[in-house]
């Protein structure tokens, strides 16, 4: 047993110095050319074997970086739309207050902006600005916006005031069809619209999509304010006067700040108010 | 049967070496698994395999590297015999032996390879190769061993076979 282990131990150790000395000869080329063609083709094997699982380890490992990017990248889109809606808000809000001190700087009297901060919309129609006793709004004051006439104040506060809008039903004021100077009254009407009543038979030759601005009637309104569109006129054929609707060209569910129009003056405004609509 | 299985668990960890170091590499080590399993086989298997199972791995690994083939087979070959005729004295069920063993046995390999190989003239410098490739290499196999003969013993206690030795 003893024997057969050293002998076992000398004969291949007596191997590898053989090859090592067919090497130092330059004979060892043909040696390795052998043992490389055994191994070759498993090796060639393994290869393949380690790189699938080594290709699958990645596969995986590429998934689950992906999962982590793709909730990190969800968590910053929603950022970024959050975001972005507060950009949007901002532009908004800046191009609304920028048309209104444009406005402000226009109008040759005295007016005070005010910030919308509560709507009335049911029986009443009206709006909280916040403006009131401490900055001298008095009861009657028009608010306008850059597109017209918003209504009056009708209840003034120590620190806001309820400015009644035009659509309101107890809202009245002294019109006229710009085109034609027909005079009128536009009145609000229970159901959020607003009509041009009054018009003489014979002055009544407007048309659909007439502007009717403020009269200046009354003392309450500076004359020339934009007020509404005529959507459709109404004639009840004998009728001493007939009537027209009027689409506001304010959109009072959107309106978000005003001017509050603490001057006097007997200009015609008209010419401060864009004409493209 | 168990012949066949051990010559494939040889000639598989000799040709593992070359194909798999991507996959071991820490750092810029890679273990020397032949020789972690020419010591595991010897100290089960005795000194005839161990004999045996060195040359195979070893031959193996040089015609792979491309050097002087039969020197890490020689130098293999040496550790499986000395291993197998000492195996019986040695406490490897515990990891302080198993870590500094490795480690030793595979400097011991190292220097006999460089002084074999220092015969055909080899260019390299001893103190570079034992501190930049022998050492941390040697290192790197008795963590290594020391996990594969404690997961030997694991399966071992679950199976409740046969004890290492």
């Amino acid at each position: 047993m003893r024997v057969r282990r050293v002998v076992l131990l000398v004969s291949v150790l007596g191997v590898c110095l053989l090859l090592l000395t067919l090497q130092t000869r330059g004979e060892g080329a043909s040696a390795g050319q052998v043992v490389a063609f055994v191994t070759t083709p498993l090796q060639t094997v393994l290869t393949k074997i380690n790189r699938s699982a080594l290709g699958l380890w990645a596969t995986y490992l590429d998934w689950k970086n992906v999962r982590a990017e793709n909730r990190r990248l969800r968590a910053e889109l929603e950022r970024l739309r959050v975001d972005s809606l507060r950009v949007q808000e901002t532009e908004d809000e800046n191009g609304r207050l920028r048309r209104l001190l444009v406005l402000r700087d226009r109008l040759p009297l005295a007016t005070i902006p005010g910030e919308v901060i509560a709507r009335e919309w049911g029986w009443a129609r009206s709006l909280t600005v916040n403006r009131g006793r401490g900055d001298h709004v008095l009861r009657m004051t028009p608010a306008i916006a850059p597109e017209g006439l918003v209504g009056r104040v009708v209840e003034v506060r120590s620190g806001t005031s309820i400015v009644q809008l035009l659509n309101d039903p107890a809202s009245t004021v002294g019109a006229t069809v710009q085109r034609t100077r027909t005079n009128g009254i536009v009145e609000g009407e229970p159901r959020g619209t607003t009509r041009f009543k009054y018009m003489a038979r014979d002055g009544a030759a407007i048309q659909v999509g007439d502007l009717v601005v403020s009269s200046g009637l009354g003392g309450v309104f500076p004359k020339g304010i934009p007020i509404g569109l005529v959507g459709a006129v109404i004639d009840r054929g004998s009728a001493l006067f007939h009537y027209a609707t009027l689409t506001p060209v304010v959109d009072f569910g959107r309106l978000e700040e005003v001017l509050l129009l603490t001057g006097q003056t007997t200009q015609d405004l008209a010419a401060h108010f864009p004409t493209d609509r | 049967m168990m012949r066949s299985a051990l010559a494939l668990v040889i000639f598989g960890g000799g040709l593992a070496q070359t194909t798999f170091p991507p996959a071991l590499r820490v750092g810029d080590i890679t273990p020397d698994i032949p020789l972690i399993l020419v010591v595991l086989l010897a100290l089960r298997r005795g000194p005839e395999l161990g004999c045996l199972a060195g040359f195979v791995t070893g031959l193996l690994q040089d015609a792979a590297a491309g050097g002087f083939i039969g020197a890490q087979a020689l130098t293999k070959t040496l550790i499986g015999f000395f291993i197998g005729q000492v195996g019986g004295r040695l406490w490897v069920r515990e990891p302080l032996v198993q870590v500094p063993g490795l480690v030793l046995l595979s400097l011991a390999e190292g220097v006999a390879r460089f002084l074999l190989l220092q015969i055909f003239h080899f260019p390299g410098s001893f103190g570079d190769l034992m501190l930049y490739i022998v050492l941390p290499q040697s290192i790197y196999n008795g963590f290594i061993g020391a996990a594969v003969v404690l997961t030997l013993i694991g399966a071992e206690r679950l199976r409740g076979g046969a004890r290492w030795r």
